[in-house]
């Protein structure tokens, strides 16, 4: 089909198997009568299996730097119109005409395409490449999914600035960042909303789902990263251990924080009690979840979380912070509890009014939980939701 | 006094300002040294019985092995056939560990004396030779190495048995360390000592428009810094005026981010790493050093705060207090708990004026009383002559 839109879809790296959001994300636009190419940056230059992957020039070569530079050359030469249209809107927007020049090498694998969008799947991924769309003739479509928007802009003041005054079509995963871009001054008709989803039909619980423990059982997936909020979930548990709470905290995954949160098991006496299983398969994850009672996400910073709608999704009773999009994730006291971050005695305090509660107001909130994702977060209704993105 | 030859080896030279003091007083008192370590920039001794083996570079590294290996080789071929046979058997017949070994085996000090004990296993050789092996309990390295990497933790019970005599920052520091098998009967606690006449007392409060909070120390999660960002919101959450700087963090992301996210960015900055005399002049400005850490052996900035007449507040992190007690020469919080920070820092700062002139006079007298380098110098010469059972 000669006139499909197509869709160039901006990312850091060629999304590995595990990362199941931007894989079925691209197999549903192709369903649905898309044509994707993907820009990487990746250094390794391993295409995607099912979409043509274009990398960015690699200036780090030292040897093959030559030949990097004659072919972004050529490439210039090529796309004449577009490489002048670049040079003019960066030239226009205050650059010298050396940065403008190195603006122009940097996004030189873009200009052969003609796209009706070009995506860039983090904020960050667009930096530098805020004209690229319009001189190559296409809509420009930018997605925030966290840190790119609350941790990024922490170490970079203003880094946004040129982008936001950018003619863009924003997509948010959550009302709190909708509201957080709108602070920043972009309009609120270019924010689309469209949250994460899930596979629902692999999530789901296989077993009756009823507190079966009676040492409760806790757990977490997530990197170990600080902006989980690891540390505080541990100082809430070492409140449940001096309250002789029987319970265990399992944490799923790995990272660079593992040798302080192992520190802070052993400083707070919860040896027996917590257990680093590091990163496993979907499906040991699935038997996992379904073994446990409660899923903790007391994260501080947190774009939505596809970790906490599939605990919901297996019948986990959640409890989560406040952070960013997790109280849309989690509606508190109707799909499950939302905490104010950084505060280890109110989680401890609501983790232990939740075991407190009966069964029947348990089943109740499960149920609710298992609804609402069903219904609100499945893929059908999400790629339903980026198809209309892409009429706009 | 008995005179001993003492080789010091500390990773790098030069080494922390603390261990330099621990050279400087040694060789004062009549000691030989041989500072061994990998040179990173110049360095220069006014005493001429201080020997420096540093190595760097290639052609530097080649220099010292052919001329440590031709001496071994002329004067002590039985001693070099002996330690290569412990190399090989040991997985150590390396360069860089013949760079390291071949200057101590030629020039055979009474002892050695290990800085940083994560480096056991390459210097239990040294016993063989006759030459005493001490080590220091600093911090870091037994507080939660090898509760992180478990592998130390055995290296540790494997080699701490070895060992001739442990020197221990605190205490408490040593305590840890009979986890791991060393014996308490080889172990001297020996405080850090400080150069009293260069930092010199000040009764006066500094005249500050708002109260000025500092911590001092590198970019690390031991350091506790998020927790005292927290106590920093309850401060500013209580309309207290304040100002809080760390020194030593410069970029790092969790605390920037932290910062913005408790909308905190008026009332703290982070600075990079500052030379010592700029940071004795900013414990000088400051109203209260804040030390919130979860873990230290004894923290060097608490001691020269308190010599130099800031109050202090420190987590009860360790060895900490054997030398701050609360409410009478400093103030100590619990560990991991921003209320309490929070409260003891409102404290500090209405102190009346004669509660604070005694806290900081207090604070003076016991860093004159067991922190000074003399008594440093001879605590350290009595754990070296216990290792000779004198």
């Amino acid at each position: 089909m000669a006139n499909k839109p197509k869709i160039g879809l901006v990312l850091a790296n060629v999304p590995a198997y595990s990362e199941t959001f931007f894989n079925s994300k691209i197999k549903g636009l192709q369903e649905n009568g898309f044509d994707v190419i993907l820009f990487s940056s990746s250094k390794s230059k391993v295409s995607h299996p099912t979409c043509k992957t274009i990398f960015a020039p690699n200036f780090d070569l030292r040897f093959s730097l030559i030949f990097e530079f004659i072919f972004i050359f050529i490439n210039c030469l090529k796309n004449l119109k577009a490489t002048y249209k670049l040079l003019k809107l960066n030239r226009k927007d205050g650059l010298s005409v050396k940065s403008s020049i190195k603006n122009i090498f940097i996004n030189s694998h873009f200009l052969p395409y003609k796209l009706s969008w070009l995506h860039f799947g983090f904020g960050t991924m667009a930096l530098q490449s805020e004209n690229v769309a319009k001189a190559i003739g296409s809509k420009m479509a930018v997605s925030f999914r966290g840190f790119d928007l609350y941790i990024y802009p922490a170490k970079f003041p203003n880094c946004y600035q040129l982008l936001f005054s950018k003619n863009v079509i924003y997509h948010v995963l959550s009302d709190e960042m909708k509201n957080t871009l709108i602070e920043y001054g972009v309009s609120a008709e270019s924010i689309n909303k469209i949250t994460p989803a899930i596979n629902v039909d692999f999530f789901q619980p296989s077993i009756k789902y009823e507190t079966k423990n009676s040492v409760f059982q806790f757990i977490t997936i997530g990197r170990l990263h600080w902006k989980k909020g690891l540390e505080y979930t541990l100082e809430a548990f070492s409140i449940l251990k001096k309250q002789n709470i029987p319970f265990h905290y399992t944490i799923i995954g790995e990272g660079i924080e593992r040798e302080k949160l192992m520190f802070a098991v052993h400083q707070l006496n919860l040896h027996s009690n917590v257990t680093f299983v590091g990163k496993i398969s979907h499906n040991d994850v699935k038997n996992i979840l379904e073994k446990s009672d409660f899923y903790i996400q007391y994260s501080i910073q947190e774009g939505f979380c596809n970790a906490v709608l599939e605990a919901q999704a297996i019948g986990l009773l959640c409890i989560v912070s406040d952070a960013d999009g997790l109280s849309e994730n989690v509606l508190h006291e109707k799909t499950g509890w939302v905490v104010p971050k950084r505060n280890p005695p109110l989680l401890a305090e609501r983790i232990v009014k939740t075991i407190a509660l009966s069964e029947a107001e348990k089943i109740k909130i499960r149920e609710n939980a298992m609804d609402r994702v069903k219904r609100e977060f499945n893929l059908t209704k999400q790629m339903e939701l980026f198809k209309a993105f892409y009429s706009f | 006094m008995r005179k001993f030859k003492i080789a010091i080896y500390c990773g790098e030279i030069p080494p922390p300002t603390f261990i330099d003091r621990l050279i400087n007083g040694l060789a004062e008192q009549g000691s030989k040294l041989i500072i061994i370590g990998n040179l990173t920039q110049k360095v220069s001794y006014e005493f001429n019985n201080i020997k420096i083996v540093g190595y760097s570079g290639k052609i530097n590294k080649f220099f010292i092995l052919m001329y440590y290996s031709l001496l071994l080789s002329l004067f002590r071929r039985k001693e070099k056939t002996q330690l290569k046979n412990w190399m090989k058997l040991n997985n150590k017949n390396n360069t860089i560990s013949k760079i390291r070994y071949y200057p101590i085996l030629y020039d055979k000090p009474d002892v050695f004396h290990l800085q940083w004990i994560k480096g056991i296993e390459d210097w239990v050789w040294v016993r063989d030779f006759d030459i005493k092996l001490i080590v220091s309990l600093r911090g870091a390295h037994i507080n939660y190495t090898p509760i992180c990497e478990p592998k130390y933790a055995e290296i540790y019970k494997k080699y701490f048995p070895l060992v001739d005599g442990f020197h221990g920052v605190s205490n408490e520091i040593i305590q840890e360390a009979t986890k791991y098998n060393a014996e308490i009967s080889k172990s001297n606690t020996v405080y850090s000592g400080l150069d009293l006449n260069y930092l010199t007392f000040n009764q006066q409060k500094p005249t500050n428009e708002v109260f000025q909070i500092l911590s001092v120390g590198r970019s690390h999660w031991i350091k506790g810094y998020t927790v005292a960002l927290d106590a920093m919101r309850i401060l500013k959450n209580n309309n207290v005026k304040f100002h809080y700087t760390i020194v030593g963090v410069g970029q790092n992301e969790e605390l920037q981010f932290q910062r913005k996210q408790l909308d905190l960015i008026n009332e703290v900055e982070f600075v990079e790493k500052l030379p010592f005399d700029k940071i004795i002049s900013k414990i000088q400005q400051s109203d209260v050093v804040l030390l919130p850490s979860f873990k230290e052996g004894i923290a060097n900035v608490i001691l020269e705060s308190m010599a130099l007449g800031t109050p202090v507040i420190s987590t009860d992190c360790g060895g900490i207090n054997e030398v701050v007690n609360d409410n009478e020469n400093g103030f100590i919080v619990p560990i991991r708990n921003p209320e309490v920070m929070a409260i003891a820092l409102q404290k500090v700062a209405n102190l009346d004026e004669s509660t604070y002139v005694k806290i900081i006079n207090n604070a003076r007298n016991s860093i004159e009383n067991n922190h000074t380098e003399s008594k440093m110098i001879q605590d350290m010469m009595l754990l070296y002559k216990k290792s000779y059972g004198e």
